[in-house]
Protein backbone atom coordinates (compact mmCIF):
# COMPACT_ATOMS: atom_id res chain seq x y z
CA UNK A 1 0.00 0.00 0.00
CA UNK A 2 2.59 2.07 1.24
CA UNK A 3 4.48 1.54 -2.70
CA UNK A 4 1.75 2.27 -4.45
CA UNK A 5 1.51 5.75 -2.59
CA UNK A 6 4.89 6.49 -3.20
CA UNK A 7 4.40 5.14 -6.99
CA UNK A 8 1.78 8.00 -7.09
CA UNK A 9 3.77 10.67 -5.99
CA UNK A 10 6.54 9.42 -8.18
CA UNK A 11 4.03 10.37 -10.77
CA UNK A 12 4.67 14.12 -9.63
CA UNK A 13 8.46 14.43 -10.29
CA UNK A 14 7.97 14.92 -14.10
CA UNK A 15 5.39 17.70 -13.17
CA UNK A 16 8.17 19.28 -11.19
CA UNK A 17 10.22 19.20 -13.83
CA UNK A 18 8.16 21.00 -16.36
CA UNK A 19 7.12 23.78 -13.58
CA UNK A 20 10.66 24.25 -12.47
CA UNK A 21 11.74 24.72 -16.27
CA UNK A 22 9.38 27.28 -16.49
CA UNK A 23 11.82 30.45 -16.48
CA UNK A 24 13.08 28.76 -20.20
CA UNK A 25 10.67 30.37 -21.56
CA UNK A 26 11.96 33.93 -20.92
CA UNK A 27 14.73 32.93 -23.17
CA UNK A 28 12.61 31.26 -25.92
CA UNK A 29 11.19 33.17 -28.76
CA UNK A 30 7.22 33.40 -28.87
CA UNK A 31 7.28 30.33 -30.77
CA UNK A 32 9.05 27.31 -30.76
CA UNK A 33 9.36 24.37 -32.72
CA UNK A 34 7.43 21.77 -31.74
CA UNK A 35 7.27 19.81 -34.65
CA UNK A 36 9.86 16.81 -36.99
CA UNK A 37 10.29 14.38 -39.33
CA UNK A 38 12.88 12.68 -39.09
CA UNK A 39 16.29 14.51 -38.71
CA UNK A 40 15.41 16.72 -40.75
CA UNK A 41 14.81 20.90 -39.57
CA UNK A 42 11.48 21.61 -37.61
CA UNK A 43 8.28 21.56 -39.57
CA UNK A 44 6.17 22.46 -37.07
CA UNK A 45 5.69 25.71 -34.56
CA UNK A 46 3.47 26.33 -31.27
CA UNK A 47 2.95 29.44 -29.16
CA UNK A 48 5.69 28.72 -26.43
CA UNK A 49 3.46 29.63 -23.12
CA UNK A 50 0.91 27.32 -24.79
CA UNK A 51 2.94 24.15 -25.77
CA UNK A 52 4.81 25.06 -21.94
CA UNK A 53 0.99 24.80 -20.33
CA UNK A 54 -0.48 22.08 -22.36
CA UNK A 55 2.59 19.72 -21.07
CA UNK A 56 2.20 20.88 -17.74
CA UNK A 57 -1.60 20.18 -17.57
CA UNK A 58 -1.35 16.68 -19.09
CA UNK A 59 1.59 16.26 -15.86
CA UNK A 60 -1.56 17.45 -13.54
CA UNK A 61 -4.15 15.40 -15.09
CA UNK A 62 -2.02 11.99 -14.89
CA UNK A 63 -0.49 13.24 -11.29
CA UNK A 64 -3.87 14.07 -10.08
CA UNK A 65 -5.38 10.46 -11.43
CA UNK A 66 -3.25 8.58 -9.88
CA UNK A 67 -3.36 9.99 -6.41
CA UNK A 68 -6.97 9.19 -7.00
CA UNK A 69 -6.44 5.63 -7.72
CA UNK A 70 -4.21 5.31 -4.94
CA UNK A 71 -6.70 6.51 -2.70
CA UNK A 72 -9.87 4.62 -3.81
CA UNK A 73 -7.58 1.77 -3.31
CA UNK A 74 -6.40 2.09 -0.11
CA UNK A 75 -10.22 2.77 1.10
CA UNK A 76 -10.17 -0.41 3.98
CA UNK A 77 -14.25 -1.10 3.74
CA UNK A 78 -13.91 -3.39 0.81
CA UNK A 79 -13.43 -7.42 0.90
CA UNK A 80 -10.02 -8.93 0.50
CA UNK A 81 -10.77 -9.84 -2.76
CA UNK A 82 -12.34 -6.79 -3.58
CA UNK A 83 -9.10 -4.51 -2.04
CA UNK A 84 -7.24 -6.79 -3.85
CA UNK A 85 -8.68 -6.07 -7.41
CA UNK A 86 -8.56 -2.50 -6.41
CA UNK A 87 -4.90 -2.69 -5.77
CA UNK A 88 -4.34 -3.72 -9.12
CA UNK A 89 -6.38 -1.19 -11.33
CA UNK A 90 -5.09 0.85 -9.57
CA UNK A 91 -1.71 -0.11 -9.76
CA UNK A 92 -2.17 0.17 -13.97
CA UNK A 93 -3.94 3.41 -13.25
CA UNK A 94 -0.57 4.68 -11.51
CA UNK A 95 1.74 3.10 -13.73
CA UNK A 96 -0.01 4.78 -16.55
CA UNK A 97 -0.05 8.09 -15.32
CA UNK A 98 3.34 8.30 -14.90
CA UNK A 99 4.16 7.18 -18.44
CA UNK A 100 2.45 10.17 -19.87
CA UNK A 101 3.36 12.94 -16.75
CA UNK A 102 6.86 11.89 -17.89
CA UNK A 103 6.12 11.57 -21.36
CA UNK A 104 5.30 14.97 -21.52
CA UNK A 105 7.64 16.50 -19.57
CA UNK A 106 10.01 14.92 -22.09
CA UNK A 107 8.47 16.67 -24.96
CA UNK A 108 8.53 20.26 -23.27
CA UNK A 109 12.38 19.30 -22.32
CA UNK A 110 13.40 17.90 -25.52
CA UNK A 111 11.90 20.52 -27.57
CA UNK A 112 12.79 23.68 -25.43
CA UNK A 113 16.79 22.64 -25.54
CA UNK A 114 16.37 21.40 -29.09
CA UNK A 115 15.73 25.84 -29.70
CA UNK A 116 17.56 27.05 -26.68
CA UNK A 117 20.63 25.02 -28.22
CA UNK A 118 20.01 26.79 -31.94
CA UNK A 119 17.61 29.23 -32.19
CA UNK A 120 18.20 29.70 -35.48
CA UNK A 121 17.86 25.96 -36.99
CA UNK A 122 16.71 23.74 -34.18
CA UNK A 123 17.30 19.96 -34.64
CA UNK A 124 15.54 17.14 -32.54
CA UNK A 125 18.10 14.75 -32.72
CA UNK A 126 19.38 12.89 -30.22
CA UNK A 127 16.86 15.20 -27.76
CA UNK A 128 13.81 12.58 -28.84
CA UNK A 129 15.71 10.45 -25.85
CA UNK A 130 14.27 12.82 -23.61
CA UNK A 131 10.85 12.07 -24.57
CA UNK A 132 11.69 7.92 -24.35
CA UNK A 133 13.37 8.50 -21.19
CA UNK A 134 10.05 10.78 -20.02
CA UNK A 135 7.54 7.56 -20.93
CA UNK A 136 10.04 5.20 -19.56
CA UNK A 137 9.16 6.77 -16.03
CA UNK A 138 6.35 4.52 -16.23
CA UNK A 139 8.64 1.38 -15.69
CA UNK A 140 10.04 3.29 -12.89
CA UNK A 141 6.44 3.68 -11.62
CA UNK A 142 6.27 0.13 -11.77
CA UNK A 143 8.94 -0.90 -9.81
CA UNK A 144 8.04 1.04 -7.18
CA UNK A 145 4.87 -0.20 -7.24
CA UNK A 146 5.49 -3.55 -6.87
CA UNK A 147 4.13 -6.73 -7.80
CA UNK A 148 0.56 -6.99 -7.90
CA UNK A 149 -1.10 -8.94 -4.95
CA UNK A 150 -2.47 -12.59 -6.37
CA UNK A 151 -6.30 -12.99 -5.84
CA UNK A 152 -7.11 -16.08 -4.29
CA UNK A 153 -10.54 -15.75 -4.34
CA UNK A 154 -12.41 -19.05 -2.83
CA UNK A 155 -14.55 -20.76 -5.34
CA UNK A 156 -18.51 -20.42 -5.17
CA UNK A 157 -20.20 -23.23 -4.40
CA UNK A 158 -22.94 -25.01 -6.28
CA UNK A 159 -26.05 -23.27 -6.22
CA UNK A 160 -29.12 -25.89 -5.48
CA UNK A 161 -32.05 -25.34 -6.92
CA UNK A 162 -35.15 -23.37 -5.46
CA UNK A 163 -37.43 -26.42 -4.34
CA UNK A 164 -41.26 -25.06 -4.95
CA UNK A 165 -44.06 -26.43 -4.71
CA UNK A 166 -46.42 -27.25 -7.43
CA UNK A 167 -48.43 -24.37 -6.39
CA UNK A 168 -46.19 -22.18 -6.06
CA UNK A 169 -44.64 -19.13 -8.12
CA UNK A 170 -42.01 -17.25 -7.79
CA UNK A 171 -40.33 -14.11 -9.90
CA UNK A 172 -37.01 -12.42 -9.09
CA UNK A 173 -36.13 -8.67 -10.03
CA UNK A 174 -33.65 -6.32 -9.20
CA UNK A 175 -31.90 -2.98 -10.37
CA UNK A 176 -28.26 -2.64 -11.31
CA UNK A 177 -26.82 0.88 -10.93
CA UNK A 178 -24.00 1.55 -11.93
CA UNK A 179 -22.58 5.57 -11.28
CA UNK A 180 -19.32 5.02 -12.64
CA UNK A 181 -20.44 3.59 -16.15
CA UNK A 182 -22.58 6.70 -15.92
CA UNK A 183 -19.75 9.06 -14.88
CA UNK A 184 -17.22 7.73 -17.34
CA UNK A 185 -20.27 8.79 -19.47
CA UNK A 186 -20.78 12.50 -18.54
CA UNK A 187 -17.14 12.93 -18.88
CA UNK A 188 -16.40 11.65 -22.93
CA UNK A 189 -19.35 14.12 -23.64
CA UNK A 190 -18.15 16.78 -21.21
CA UNK A 191 -14.67 16.12 -23.42
CA UNK A 192 -16.08 15.38 -26.54
CA UNK A 193 -18.30 19.36 -25.93
CA UNK A 194 -15.63 20.59 -25.08
CA UNK A 195 -13.55 20.16 -27.97
CA UNK A 196 -16.53 20.70 -30.11
CA UNK A 197 -16.60 24.13 -28.79
CA UNK A 198 -12.86 24.75 -29.23
CA UNK A 199 -11.64 23.05 -32.69
CA UNK A 200 -14.20 20.51 -34.00
CA UNK A 201 -18.11 21.70 -34.28
CA UNK A 202 -18.85 18.34 -36.22
CA UNK A 203 -18.60 17.10 -32.76
CA UNK A 204 -21.44 18.52 -31.43
CA UNK A 205 -23.01 15.39 -33.55
CA UNK A 206 -21.44 13.18 -31.39
CA UNK A 207 -21.06 14.68 -28.12
CA UNK A 208 -24.58 13.67 -26.98
CA UNK A 209 -24.51 10.35 -27.75
CA UNK A 210 -22.59 8.94 -24.38
CA UNK A 211 -24.94 10.91 -22.13
CA UNK A 212 -27.70 9.21 -23.80
CA UNK A 213 -26.09 6.05 -23.55
CA UNK A 214 -24.83 6.41 -20.06
CA UNK A 215 -28.54 7.01 -19.17
CA UNK A 216 -30.48 4.49 -21.01
CA UNK A 217 -27.93 2.43 -19.36
CA UNK A 218 -27.03 4.13 -15.80
CA UNK A 219 -30.24 1.49 -14.62
CA UNK A 220 -30.75 -1.89 -15.65
CA UNK A 221 -33.91 -4.08 -14.59
CA UNK A 222 -32.56 -7.73 -14.48
CA UNK A 223 -35.67 -10.11 -14.04
CA UNK A 224 -35.49 -13.75 -13.54
CA UNK A 225 -39.32 -15.60 -13.68
CA UNK A 226 -40.85 -18.22 -15.70
CA UNK A 227 -39.76 -16.61 -18.87
CA UNK A 228 -36.22 -16.51 -18.41
CA UNK A 229 -33.65 -14.19 -17.94
CA UNK A 230 -34.08 -10.61 -18.84
CA UNK A 231 -32.11 -7.66 -18.98
CA UNK A 232 -33.98 -4.18 -19.40
CA UNK A 233 -32.30 -0.98 -19.69
CA UNK A 234 -33.83 1.27 -17.39
CA UNK A 235 -34.98 4.76 -18.42
CA UNK A 236 -36.54 3.37 -21.52
CA UNK A 237 -37.59 0.52 -20.42
CA UNK A 238 -36.24 -1.17 -23.57
CA UNK A 239 -35.54 -5.44 -23.02
CA UNK A 240 -31.81 -5.76 -24.70
CA UNK A 241 -31.48 -9.66 -23.70
CA UNK A 242 -33.68 -12.15 -23.47
CA UNK A 243 -32.84 -15.85 -22.46
CA UNK A 244 -35.81 -17.68 -22.45
CA UNK A 245 -36.04 -20.06 -19.56
CA UNK A 246 -36.12 -23.26 -21.92
CA UNK A 247 -32.72 -22.18 -23.15
CA UNK A 248 -31.25 -22.22 -19.62
CA UNK A 249 -29.26 -25.60 -18.85
CA UNK A 250 -28.22 -24.30 -15.22
CA UNK A 251 -27.43 -21.25 -13.46
CA UNK A 252 -24.74 -20.91 -11.12
CA UNK A 253 -22.92 -17.89 -8.95
CA UNK A 254 -19.54 -16.85 -9.70
CA UNK A 255 -16.42 -14.60 -9.59
CA UNK A 256 -16.26 -12.65 -12.73
CA UNK A 257 -13.41 -11.23 -13.87
CA UNK A 258 -13.64 -8.00 -16.23
CA UNK A 259 -10.20 -9.77 -18.05
CA UNK A 260 -11.06 -12.74 -18.82
CA UNK A 261 -14.89 -11.44 -20.23
CA UNK A 262 -13.26 -8.89 -22.76
CA UNK A 263 -13.62 -5.74 -20.55
CA UNK A 264 -16.44 -3.86 -19.06
CA UNK A 265 -20.07 -3.18 -20.58
CA UNK A 266 -21.96 -5.03 -22.75
CA UNK A 267 -19.11 -7.82 -23.96
CA UNK A 268 -19.27 -10.52 -27.02
CA UNK A 269 -16.63 -13.07 -27.39
CA UNK A 270 -17.00 -16.43 -29.18
CA UNK A 271 -19.42 -18.59 -26.86
CA UNK A 272 -20.13 -16.29 -24.72
CA UNK A 273 -21.60 -12.64 -23.86
CA UNK A 274 -22.08 -10.49 -20.66
CA UNK A 275 -22.91 -7.14 -19.39
CA UNK A 276 -19.94 -6.70 -16.50
CA UNK A 277 -20.83 -3.22 -14.90
CA UNK A 278 -17.85 -4.44 -12.71
CA UNK A 279 -15.30 -6.92 -11.46
CA UNK A 280 -16.71 -8.90 -8.68
CA UNK A 281 -19.78 -11.43 -8.16
CA UNK A 282 -21.89 -12.44 -11.16
CA UNK A 283 -24.80 -14.38 -12.46
CA UNK A 284 -23.60 -16.90 -14.94
CA UNK A 285 -26.12 -19.17 -17.39
CA UNK A 286 -24.70 -21.89 -18.99
CA UNK A 287 -27.13 -22.24 -22.01
CA UNK A 288 -28.59 -25.40 -23.61
CA UNK A 289 -26.57 -24.60 -26.86
CA UNK A 290 -23.22 -24.64 -25.36
CA UNK A 291 -22.79 -20.77 -24.92
CA UNK A 292 -22.44 -18.73 -21.67
CA UNK A 293 -24.38 -15.62 -20.71
CA UNK A 294 -22.89 -13.69 -17.49
CA UNK A 295 -24.01 -10.74 -15.83
CA UNK A 296 -22.02 -8.39 -12.88
CA UNK A 297 -24.35 -8.52 -9.60
CA UNK A 298 -24.46 -8.55 -5.54
CA UNK A 299 -26.64 -11.43 -4.83
CA UNK A 300 -26.39 -14.14 -7.92
CA UNK A 301 -27.21 -17.11 -5.69
CA UNK A 302 -30.84 -15.86 -5.40
CA UNK A 303 -31.91 -15.92 -8.89
CA UNK A 304 -29.46 -19.05 -9.82
CA UNK A 305 -31.56 -20.70 -6.99
CA UNK A 306 -34.50 -19.64 -8.80
CA UNK A 307 -33.47 -20.74 -12.32
CA UNK A 308 -32.30 -23.79 -11.38
CA UNK A 309 -35.60 -24.02 -9.54
CA UNK A 310 -38.14 -22.94 -12.69
CA UNK A 311 -35.57 -25.13 -15.30
CA UNK A 312 -36.16 -28.44 -13.40
CA UNK A 313 -39.65 -28.08 -12.68
CA UNK A 314 -40.09 -26.99 -16.47
CA UNK B 1 -35.42 -9.70 -4.66
CA UNK B 2 -37.68 -12.97 -4.67
CA UNK B 3 -41.38 -12.85 -5.11
CA UNK B 4 -42.47 -16.18 -3.73
CA UNK B 5 -46.12 -16.84 -3.21
CA UNK B 6 -48.34 -20.35 -3.06
CA UNK B 7 -51.70 -20.27 -4.45
CA UNK B 8 -52.41 -23.13 -2.08
CA UNK B 9 -51.61 -20.98 1.51
CA UNK B 10 -54.69 -19.49 3.41
CA UNK B 11 -52.96 -16.21 3.46
CA UNK B 12 -54.72 -14.04 0.25
CA UNK B 13 -51.96 -13.93 -2.35
CA UNK B 14 -52.14 -10.08 -2.15
CA UNK B 15 -50.98 -10.39 1.56
CA UNK B 16 -48.38 -12.51 0.58
CA UNK B 17 -47.03 -10.08 -2.30
CA UNK B 18 -47.30 -7.20 0.24
CA UNK B 19 -45.13 -9.56 3.01
CA UNK B 20 -42.58 -10.19 0.61
CA UNK B 21 -41.61 -6.41 -0.14
CA UNK B 22 -41.78 -5.70 3.79
CA UNK B 23 -39.15 -8.55 4.04
CA UNK B 24 -37.42 -7.15 1.08
CA UNK B 25 -37.14 -3.75 2.56
CA UNK B 26 -36.72 -4.98 6.38
CA UNK B 27 -33.44 -7.17 4.99
CA UNK B 28 -32.07 -3.82 3.01
CA UNK B 29 -32.33 -5.69 -0.58
CA UNK B 30 -34.80 -3.02 -1.54
CA UNK B 31 -33.37 0.49 -1.15
CA UNK B 32 -35.05 3.55 -0.83
CA UNK B 33 -35.98 4.65 -4.64
CA UNK B 34 -35.55 0.68 -5.73
CA UNK B 35 -38.76 0.75 -8.33
CA UNK B 36 -40.59 -2.59 -7.96
CA UNK B 37 -41.37 -4.74 -10.86
CA UNK B 38 -44.60 -3.10 -12.60
CA UNK B 39 -48.01 -4.55 -11.86
CA UNK B 40 -48.77 -5.80 -14.69
CA UNK B 41 -45.23 -7.65 -15.33
CA UNK B 42 -45.39 -9.17 -11.92
CA UNK B 43 -48.75 -10.01 -12.05
CA UNK B 44 -47.73 -12.37 -15.52
CA UNK B 45 -44.55 -13.80 -14.28
CA UNK B 46 -46.27 -15.07 -11.08
CA UNK B 47 -49.14 -15.86 -13.07
CA UNK B 48 -51.88 -14.07 -10.20
CA UNK B 49 -54.51 -11.36 -11.16
CA UNK B 50 -53.07 -7.59 -11.85
CA UNK B 51 -56.07 -6.79 -9.21
CA UNK B 52 -54.20 -9.03 -6.49
CA UNK B 53 -50.32 -7.11 -7.18
CA UNK B 54 -52.66 -3.58 -7.48
CA UNK B 55 -54.24 -4.74 -4.17
CA UNK B 56 -50.98 -5.55 -2.75
CA UNK B 57 -49.24 -2.59 -3.74
CA UNK B 58 -52.16 -0.14 -2.35
CA UNK B 59 -51.46 -2.04 0.99
CA UNK B 60 -47.74 -0.95 1.22
CA UNK B 61 -48.94 2.62 -0.26
CA UNK B 62 -51.01 2.76 3.07
CA UNK B 63 -48.41 2.04 5.01
CA UNK B 64 -46.46 4.28 3.85
CA UNK B 65 -44.01 2.14 2.28
CA UNK B 66 -44.07 2.87 -1.23
CA UNK B 67 -45.28 5.52 -3.20
CA UNK B 68 -47.43 4.94 -6.65
CA UNK B 69 -46.96 7.29 -9.85
CA UNK B 70 -49.47 7.36 -12.34
CA UNK B 71 -46.94 5.87 -15.54
CA UNK B 72 -43.55 5.70 -12.95
CA UNK B 73 -44.74 2.23 -11.29
CA UNK B 74 -44.09 2.02 -7.83
CA UNK B 75 -41.20 2.82 -5.90
CA UNK B 76 -39.74 2.67 -2.41
CA UNK B 77 -40.15 5.58 -0.45
CA UNK B 78 -37.03 7.31 0.98
CA UNK B 79 -38.54 7.47 4.23
CA UNK B 80 -39.78 3.60 4.60
CA UNK B 81 -38.48 3.35 8.02
CA UNK B 82 -37.02 -0.99 8.33
CA UNK B 83 -36.96 -1.04 12.15
CA UNK B 84 -40.59 0.64 12.31
CA UNK B 85 -41.55 -2.04 9.92
CA UNK B 86 -39.86 -5.00 11.87
CA UNK B 87 -42.52 -3.63 14.84
CA UNK B 88 -45.29 -3.15 12.73
CA UNK B 89 -44.63 -6.93 11.10
CA UNK B 90 -44.15 -7.84 15.45
CA UNK B 91 -47.35 -6.31 16.21
CA UNK B 92 -49.19 -8.14 12.91
CA UNK B 93 -48.44 -11.26 14.15
CA UNK B 94 -49.36 -10.45 17.82
CA UNK B 95 -53.17 -9.47 16.63
CA UNK B 96 -53.44 -12.48 14.66
CA UNK B 97 -52.76 -14.49 17.61
CA UNK B 98 -54.35 -13.02 19.82
CA UNK B 99 -57.63 -12.60 17.49
CA UNK B 100 -56.71 -16.65 17.35
CA UNK B 101 -57.25 -16.67 20.99
CA UNK B 102 -60.25 -15.08 20.91
CA UNK B 103 -58.87 -12.02 22.99
CA UNK B 104 -60.72 -8.35 22.11
CA UNK B 105 -59.08 -4.74 21.46
CA UNK B 106 -58.99 -3.77 25.14
CA UNK B 107 -56.95 -7.28 26.31
CA UNK B 108 -54.59 -6.95 23.89
CA UNK B 109 -53.85 -3.75 24.63
CA UNK B 110 -53.79 -4.62 28.74
CA UNK B 111 -51.57 -7.15 27.63
CA UNK B 112 -49.05 -4.55 25.59
CA UNK B 113 -49.41 -2.38 28.40
CA UNK B 114 -48.04 -5.31 30.77
CA UNK B 115 -45.12 -5.70 28.48
CA UNK B 116 -43.84 -2.57 30.00
CA UNK B 117 -40.96 -3.34 32.00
Amino acid sequence: MRRLWTAAAAVWLPVVVTAATAGWRDELPERIATHWSGSGPADGWSSTTGFWLAMLVAGLVSGIAALAAAATATRSNAQPADRVRRMAAARGVVIGAASVSGGAAGVWVATATATLADPADPRLGWRFGWFVLGMAWGLAAWLIAGRTPEIDVPAEPPVDALDLAPTERAAFSTTLRSNLMFGLMLATSAVLAVTALLTQPVLWLAAPIPLLLGLVFARIRVTADRRGLRLVAGLAGVPFKRIPLDQIRTAEAAEINPAEWGGWGYRVLPGRSALVLRGGRGLVLHLRDGRRFAVTMDDPRTPAALLNGLTANH
Amino acid sequence: MLFRVDVAAAEPLADQIAAQVRGGIMRGELAAGERLPAARELAEVLDVNLHTVLRAYGQLRDEDLIELRRGRGAMVRGDADAARLRLAELARDFVREARRQGLGETEMLEIVKGARP
